[in-house]
Parts: structure tokens; C-alpha cells; sequence
């Protein structure tokens, strides 16, 4: 077995050695500054442009129908944070090891409602759980099921929300994040709703909520046309509420090209919980981007399932922003590259609180020759967090010859009383667990077959929901039937 | 894979531990099925097989000793001068092992700790960890040392394995059925879908006295001792096999762990089929009665006798044996 260990050298710094990102922001005065783009001060023509013609898409025909607050607050704040941000190349950190200059050289072309008499009929039914359905970013309230949640909870277009409680929360929660880049403010520009889930305090919905995000529009490959969808989601969860969120991303013809361009907020308040799995299986051509930003108070319990293997570039920036003391929050993902593509997660976790809990695991496999598997996970304990018990650990496969991974965990200290621990793997197949399906009489290729998918199922089992992980699963096992299996 | 432990830091100091990006390309991080091995020139005996299988053990058996009118019971397995290193560091490990087992036959190698008894049956079933450097080991009349380790176990030797490792993500229901299928396919038989073997299965798990639940949890893993053994010999009822070699199927055992594994493995027994445990103590052999007990000492089989050995060996321990 070939394993190659990660040393990170230990590297101690003063505290001015950090990025500016701990500074006191005034807000909406003078637009922040974005991480990604320290050189940029003018403003980047493209991006103006696609803010642009996003604007536009959006914009009401009649002052009559003016968005909630919210929405225009979104639009506002992300307008104005835009100006100061540029398409990413490769010499930008976060954006090293992909490529986005393909949705650059595209013509961009937000997707307009779908008309009601369209045809759906591609969106296969196949959930027992209620559901959501959300169509190139706009809901599709004929294709949903939300009956049999308990009363008070909300889930719906944020047009819909009568409280006025509700309404004020969400305004306060709607553009509360300062450290996206590009492509979140691009989607709060774009953003042609905001899908609201609201439970109560202390309500424990039973079933999962299933959205269930498609992409329909599609441009021909080649054809330089990109249709770009941007779906946008805001959870919360008040003190004690409980509920599980299974975000699913498909997509319609398996040769078009599109890109989606999504955000999800999740807010837990005290004690509140969230199992959030989510499910990315777009087709092969597309571009899938996605933020998801957690917020979360004392002693609530964050749950995050990822499995990830669709998409020609998927980029999953993750946030966990912990706001009070006693927190639990486990990540998991699961990243497949069984062809000529990318999947990225960069997340972190920023621990500002006593005695959180948190755990992360990362396991990517890379069956194709150009794939490619990135993960840059940062975990931040910072003065006041201590007794944090934090651990992170990243594993990955790699197939094929010139199959590549660039994984940095990384971990960022100043708290004196805590317990971290991170690792990184790289690997081929246990030479001893190869041996003992031999010594049963069973042949290499089933062997191999049989322990990569087992590699995946470490995070895929602890998807929820039996039904899911069935899907998932069978999903992957095509998937790698689909390359040579790992065949030798 | 490695977990770094990080020491707490002195008071307000700050500790950045960041890696810097790492790349890391694929390219001969394979496993090659087979490693170099010492190639013995094949033999010219070629096996009369001709396959009688009984319809609930799917045993590869030939149809050895119904031609003969027999005297002694067939040779089953012929191991001459056998000598291996570990692959890696080349250090010699065996030494010249010399071993005859005959079909029905039950046998015993007992030993110091590192005597060389589990790298001897590791060898036997084709381990990549070491490399055969000289001898023979004949079984069935074909050169095992010419076989892939999946060859072996088809062709009829199975191990149970000292320390059985967990396979992660691999239920045990679908291992077995894995196994089983190779087998029914090496035989021109039927394999089975999980519904049906299920049906076989459940009926083997009595032999062991595991419950159901047993197959659905994954390959060892979490598995006590005592049920990685079992597991161990529900495999080998499953699949059958004409030499079992049991490496110290008893240690960590209680005793009624020990009375049903040895029960199973007494069960399986047939005139046809043979038994090399491995072990340490004499309590095993009280259940599975031994025809003919070997010593290893130093990577060699030091002396043969019956059963009265193991008397000495309680009384008197390893010295009086390898010393006579
Ligand atoms: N894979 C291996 N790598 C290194 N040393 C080994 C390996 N296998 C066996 N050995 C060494 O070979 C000797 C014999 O071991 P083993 O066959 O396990 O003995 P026994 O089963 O009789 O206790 C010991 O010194 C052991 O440390
Ligand atoms: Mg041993």
C-alpha cells in the first residue's frame, strides 16, 4: 500500500501575521473588502456585466409587486459588495486548483420563471418524504408536497411568509454574512426568491423536508450558451426546534451545460438541530456552485451529510459560524470523481465559544485519469473557544494514474485549552483487506470493486434516512461501474 | 494515515498549523495482484479431477481415493524443505519446513510465539508479505506455490486467520455471499442473488451459534475476538474446504466459545477432509483430537509424534521437546 502522510509543518506566527478578515466592518457603508480580491479595486467588467443582466432578470415589471424587504435588502447589499469584486483566476487562493473560465467564456443567461403550463414530467416523484420542488431556482408549488408538517413551521417563497415575526427575522438573518465572495453575492443579486423554512421553538418536525432543486435549461455543449440558475434557501430554527433538510440537486438531459449558482443558510438557535444531507448529482457537463452558511447558538447540534459526485466543476463553500457556548457540529462528505472533473469543498469552521464539539471528515475517491478532488478545510479556535474539542481527518483514493487531490486541513489555534487533532490521507487500496478477499477465493476486480465503494459508504451510511441511502448508494456503485472499476 | 495529535499551546500564543497545499498524482500506487514469488517449475503430475460435489458443501474436491483401492488414505498435502522470507526486509522465516497431511487426517503445530507457525500458514495460502525461496508445497497433486492466493482458496485450502482484519463498509452477508459466488462459479454452478443465499446462509449461522444480525454489520468490524473466530469458521462452513488450517482458532476464546468452535470444526470434518490447527494449548486438542502433533521451532518442524507430545510439552515445556 502506498500512503502518503501529511506533516504539516507547525508553524508558529504572531497574530498580525492574519489576513485582515478580524477587523471591525461597518456595514453597507463601505462595501467589504472581499478575501478573494485584495488587488481589485476597480470594478471587473465582466462581473459588472453578469451583475447586470442578473439585475434585469430579476427586476419587477410593475412597481406594484415590489419584494419583500428582505429580498431587497439581499439585493442591495449584494449589488453594492459586487462592485468591488473580480471574475477568480487560478492566482486567486481559494480558487487555485479550479477552473471557472468556462462559465467566463459562456454566454450567461439567467433562467427566467418556467411557465405554468411546462412540462415537469422529468422530475421523477420517487420521495416519501414531503417535498419541495425548486426549478431552475423558482418553486414549483404543483410538483411539491408539504402536507404533514406540525403547525407554525413555514416552508415556502419568502412572498408568502404573513407573520410579521417571521418576516423580521429573516431580515435580520437575509444578508448577515460578510465573508462570501463572488458567487454569493452573485446569487443574492440573482436570487429570484428566497425559499424560507421556519420551525418554531420547540418543535421537533418528524419527517424530513426534501427540496429538491432540478435544472431543466440546458444549452448544448459547444453552443456557448450557460443558463444560470440561482436558488436560494434560508432556514431557522428556533430554541429547541428540531428538523432534518435533504438537499438534492439533479439535472435534466445528461449532455447539456448549464450552471447553478446556489445558496443555502441555515440558523440554529439555542438547542435547536438540523441533520442536513446533501445530495449533488448534477449532470456531467454542468457547473455547480454552492455556499452554505451556518449560524449556530449555544447547544445547538449541526449535522451536515455530503455526498458530492456530479457536475463537470463542483465547488461547495461551507461556513460554520458558531455564535455560543456548547455547540455540536459533525461534517461528513463524500466526494467522487469518476470523469474529467472537480470536486471542491473549502469550508470553515470558526469556533468563538467555550467547550464546542466538532468533527469532520472528508473522503474523496478520483477514478478518472484528469479528475480531480480538492479540500480546504480550515477549523478556527479563537481566544475565547476553549475546552473545544475539535477534530478533522481527510482520506482519499486515488484510481487512476495522474489522478489528482490537493487537500489542506488546516488548523488555526489561539485558545490554549483545547483538544484538536487533523490528519490527511492518501491511498490505494489496504494491501491486507485485498488479501483476505483473495484468500477466499474471490478475484481482484470484485475485490477492488467491492472496498472502493466501501470506501464511500463510511460517509454514505450516515445519511438518515434508509430510502436515501439506498439511492445514493446505488447511485454511486453506477457511477463506478461506469469506470474501469479500478480494474488492474 | 496519520492523526496528529496536537500538544495544547502555551497561553496566549498563537499556533497556526497549516499545511501547505499538497499535490499528490497518482501513479504506480497500485497493488499488483501478485508479488514476485520463488517459481517453482511445475510438476508434471496432473490432478485426475474429476469434480463430485455434494450438494450442500461446495467444495472444490476431486474425486481423490475412489480410484484407488487404498492402503493409506491419499496424500492431501506434501511440503518439502520449504523456505520463505519476509518479502520486504528478506529475513528468513522459514526454514526448511518438511509436512505430510493425508486425507482424513487431523494434524497440530504447536510452538513458541514466533516459531514461524502463522507465517508458515500464511505462506501456504500465498501472503504477499513473503516470498517462498526454496522447496515445495504439493496439495491435491498440483504446485500450490504456482497459484494466486484466490486460486488456493478455490482449489480447496482455506485459513482462518490468527487476527482476522476488519473491512470497513463491507457487510458481512455481502462478503459471504461474494465468496460464495466465486466459489459456485469456479464449480459451473449457480451463483446466488442476496435473497437466496440469505436462505443458505441462515441455515450455516447455527453452525457457529451467531444470530442474525451477525451478517449485517460489517466484515469484523467491532467484532470481539471470539466473533472474528466464529466468523472465521462460519466462512469456512460456508465455503468448505478440504485442508482447513486453523491458526489458533482457540486464543482469546472462552470456554463455550471454544466448545462451539470446536464443534463446528468437528462437524465439518469428513473422511475425506483434513484439519492443521495451530495452537498453543493443550485445551483445544482436547476437543479436537489430533492425529499427529508437530513442534516448530526457529522456522522448522523439530519433531512429529502422537498426541502423547503435547502430554510432555504441559509437563515439561518447549525445551524438553526441541532439545530430545
Ligand atoms: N509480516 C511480517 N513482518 C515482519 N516480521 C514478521 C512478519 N511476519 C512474521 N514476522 C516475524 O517472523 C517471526 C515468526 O512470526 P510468526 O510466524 O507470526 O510466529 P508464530 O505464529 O509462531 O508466533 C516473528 O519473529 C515475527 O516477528
Ligand atoms: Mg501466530
Amino acid at each position: 500500500m502506498a500512503t502518503v502522510t501529511f506533516s504539516p509543518p507547525f508553524r508558529f506566527s504572531p497574530i498580525s501575521s492574519f489576513p485582515s478578515k478580524f477587523r471591525t466592518r461597518t456595514r453597507f457603508i463601505i462595501p467589504p473588502l472581499s478575501s478573494l480580491t485584495p488587488r481589485a479595486a476597480l470594478s471587473d467588467p465582466f462581473v459588472l456585466e453578469i451583475a447586470q443582466t442578473l439585475e434585469d432578470s430579476v427586476s419587477t415589471p410593475s412597481p406594484s409587486s415590489l419584494p419583500p424587504p428582505p429580498l431587497q435588502k439581499l439585493r442591495d447589499t449584494s449589488s453594492e459588495s459586487i462592485l468591488s469584486m473580480s471574475w477568480p483566476t487560478r492566482k486567486d487562493e481559494p480558487f487555485r486548483f479550479i477552473d471557472t473560465s468556462f462559465i467566463k467564456q459562456s454566454r450567461i443567461h439567467p433562467i427566467p420563471i418556467p411557465s405554468p403550463s411546462s412540462d415537469l414530467a422529468g422530475i421523477s416523484s420517487d420521495t416519501q418524504f414531503p417535498s419541495l420542488v425548486i426549478v431552475d431556482g423558482h418553486i414549483v408549488p404543483s410538483a411539491s408536497q408539504l402536507s404533514g408538517f406540525p403547525d407554525g413551521v413555514y416552508v415556502g417563497s419568502i412572498s408568502g411568509i404573513s407573520s410579521e415575526a417571521i418576516m423580521e427575522k429573516v431580515l435580520q438573518l437575509v444578508s448577515d454574512f460578510h465573508d462570501g465572495d463572488l458567487f454569493w453575492s452573485l446569487n443574492g443579486i440573482g436570487a429570484p426568491d428566497v425559499t424560507v423554512i421556519f420551525v418554531p421553538a420547540g418543535c421537533q418536525v418528524e419527517k424530513p423536508l426534501h427540496l429538491r432543486f432540478y435544472s431543466r435549461e440546458g444549452g448544448e455543449i459547444g453552443s456557448n450558451y450557460m443558463p444560470l440558475s440561482s436558488p436560494r434557501v434560508l432556514v431557522l430554527v428556533e430554541k429547541g426546534g428540531e428538523i432534518g433538510i435533504i438537499e438534492e440537486y439533479s439535472g435534466g438531459d445528461a449532455d447539456k451545460c448549464y450552471w447553478a449558482n446556489s445558496v443555502i443558510q441555515l440558523a440554529l438557535e439555542e438547542e435547536a438541530k438540523i441533520h442536513h444531507s446533501y445530495i449533488q448529482a448534477q449532470t456531467a457537463s454542468a457547473a455547480h456552485i454552492k455556499w452554505t452558511f451556518v449560524r449556530q447558538e449555544s447547544s445547538s447540534n449541526y449535522e451536515l451529510v455530503e455526498i458530492s459526485a456530479g457536475g463537470k466543476l463542483s465547488r461547495h463553500n461551507l461556513h460554520v459560524q458558531q455564535v455560543g457556548p456548547d455547540t455540536i457540529t459533525e461534517l461528513s462528505a463524500f466526494h467522487l470523481s469518476v470523469s474529467d472533473q472537480t470536486q471542491d469543498l473549502h469550508s470553515r469552521l470558526v469556533l468563538d465559544h467555550p467547550r464546542g464539539y466538532s468533527r469532520q471528515l472528508h473522503k474523496s475517491i478520483v477514478a478518472h485519469s484528469s479528475g480531480q478532488a480538492v479540500f480546504d478545510g480550515n477549523i478556527k479556535v479563537n481566544r475565547y473557544a476553549q475546552q473545544t474539542d475539535a477534530g478533522q481527518l481527510t482520506k482519499n483514493l486515488l484510481l487512476e494514474p495522474r489522478a489528482t487531490v490537493n487537500v489542506k486541513p488546516n488548523l488555526q489555534i489561539i485558545a490554549d485549552d483545547v483538544k484538536c487533532s487533523h490528519g490527511a490521507a492518501i491511498s490505494d487500496l489496504e494491501e491486507d483487506q485485498i488479501f483476505y478477499f483473495q484468500a477466499r477465493g474471490i478475484d481482484l476486480e470484485t475485490t477492488r470493486k467491492a472496498l472502493v465503494f466501501a470506501f464511500g459508504s463510511e460517509v454514505v451510511e450516515r445519511l438518515p434516512y434508509n430510502s436515501l441511502k439506498k439511492k445514493v448508494q446505488s447511485h454511486v456503485k453506477a457511477l463506478l461501474e461506469t469506470t474501469s472499476g479500478g480494474a488492474p | 494515515m496519520s492523526l496528529l495529535h496536537l500538544p495544547p499551546p502555551s497561553p496566549s500564543r498563537l499556533t497556526s498549523l497549516r499545511n501547505s497545499f499538497s499535490v499528490i498524482t497518482l501513479n504506480s500506487l497500485r497493488v499488483s495482484s501478485q508479488r514476485c514469488r520463488f517459481n517453482q517449475s511445475r510438476l508434471t503430475l496432473t490432478p485426475t479431477a474429476s469434480l463430485t460435489v455434494d450438494s450442500h458443501s461446495p467444495t472444490t474436491s476431486s474425486g481423490r481415493g475412489s480410484t484407488e483401492e487404498g492402503d493409506s488414505p491419499k496424500v492431501l498435502l506434501e511440503v518439502r524443505d520449504l523456505t520463505a522470507v519476509i518479502a520486504e526486509s528478506k529475513a528468513q522465516i522459514l526454514k526448511g519446513v518438511n509436512l505430510v497431511i493425508r486425507e482424513g487426517e487431523i494434524h497440530a503445530i504447536m510452538g513458541k510465539n514466533g516459531s514461524g507457525k502463522s507465517t508458515f500458514s500464511k505462506v501456504l495460502v500465498g501472503h504477499p508479505d513473503y516470498e517462498v525461496t526454496g522447496g515445495s508445497a504439493i496439495f491435491k497433486g498440483e504446485n500450490l506455490l504456482d497459484m494466486d492466493p484466490e486460486e488456493r482458496s478455490l482449489f480447496g485450502l482455506f485459513m482462518s486467520f490468527q487476527s482476522p482484519i476488519e473491512i470497513p463498509g463491507v457487510s458481512n452477508m455481502d462478503f459471504l455471499n461474494m465468496a460464495y459466488n466465486a466459489r459456485m462459479r469456479k464449480l459451473g454452478r449457480k451463483e446466488l442473488g442476496p435473497i437466496e443465499f440469505y436462505e443458505v446462509i441462515s441455515r450455516k449461522l447455527d453452525v457457529v451459534n451467531m444470530k442474525i444480525d451477525f451478517l449485517n454489520r460489517n466484515v469484523n468490524e467491532g467484532f470481539s475476538g471470539g466473533e472474528r473466530k466464529r466468523n472465521e469458521i462460519l466462512q469456512l462452513a460456508v465455503l468448505g474446504a478440504d485442508l482447513s488450517v486453523l491458526d489458533e482458532i482457540d486464543s482469546g476464546l472462552d470456554v463455550d466459545a471454544l466448545q462451539d468452535v470446536a464443534k463446528a470444526v468437528n462437524g465439518l470434518l469428513t473422511p475425506k477432509n483434513s484439519v492443521l490447527m495451530i495452537t498453543h494449548y493443550q485445551r483445544l486438542l482436547d476437543y479436537i483430537r489430533p492425529n499427529y502433533i508437530h513442534i516448530m521451532d526457529d522456522g522448522r518442524i523439530v519433531k512429529t509424534g502422537d498426541i502423547s507430545i503435547a502430554k510432555v510439552l504441559e509437563k515439561e515445556g518447549y525445551k524438553a521437546i526441541s532439545s530430545a
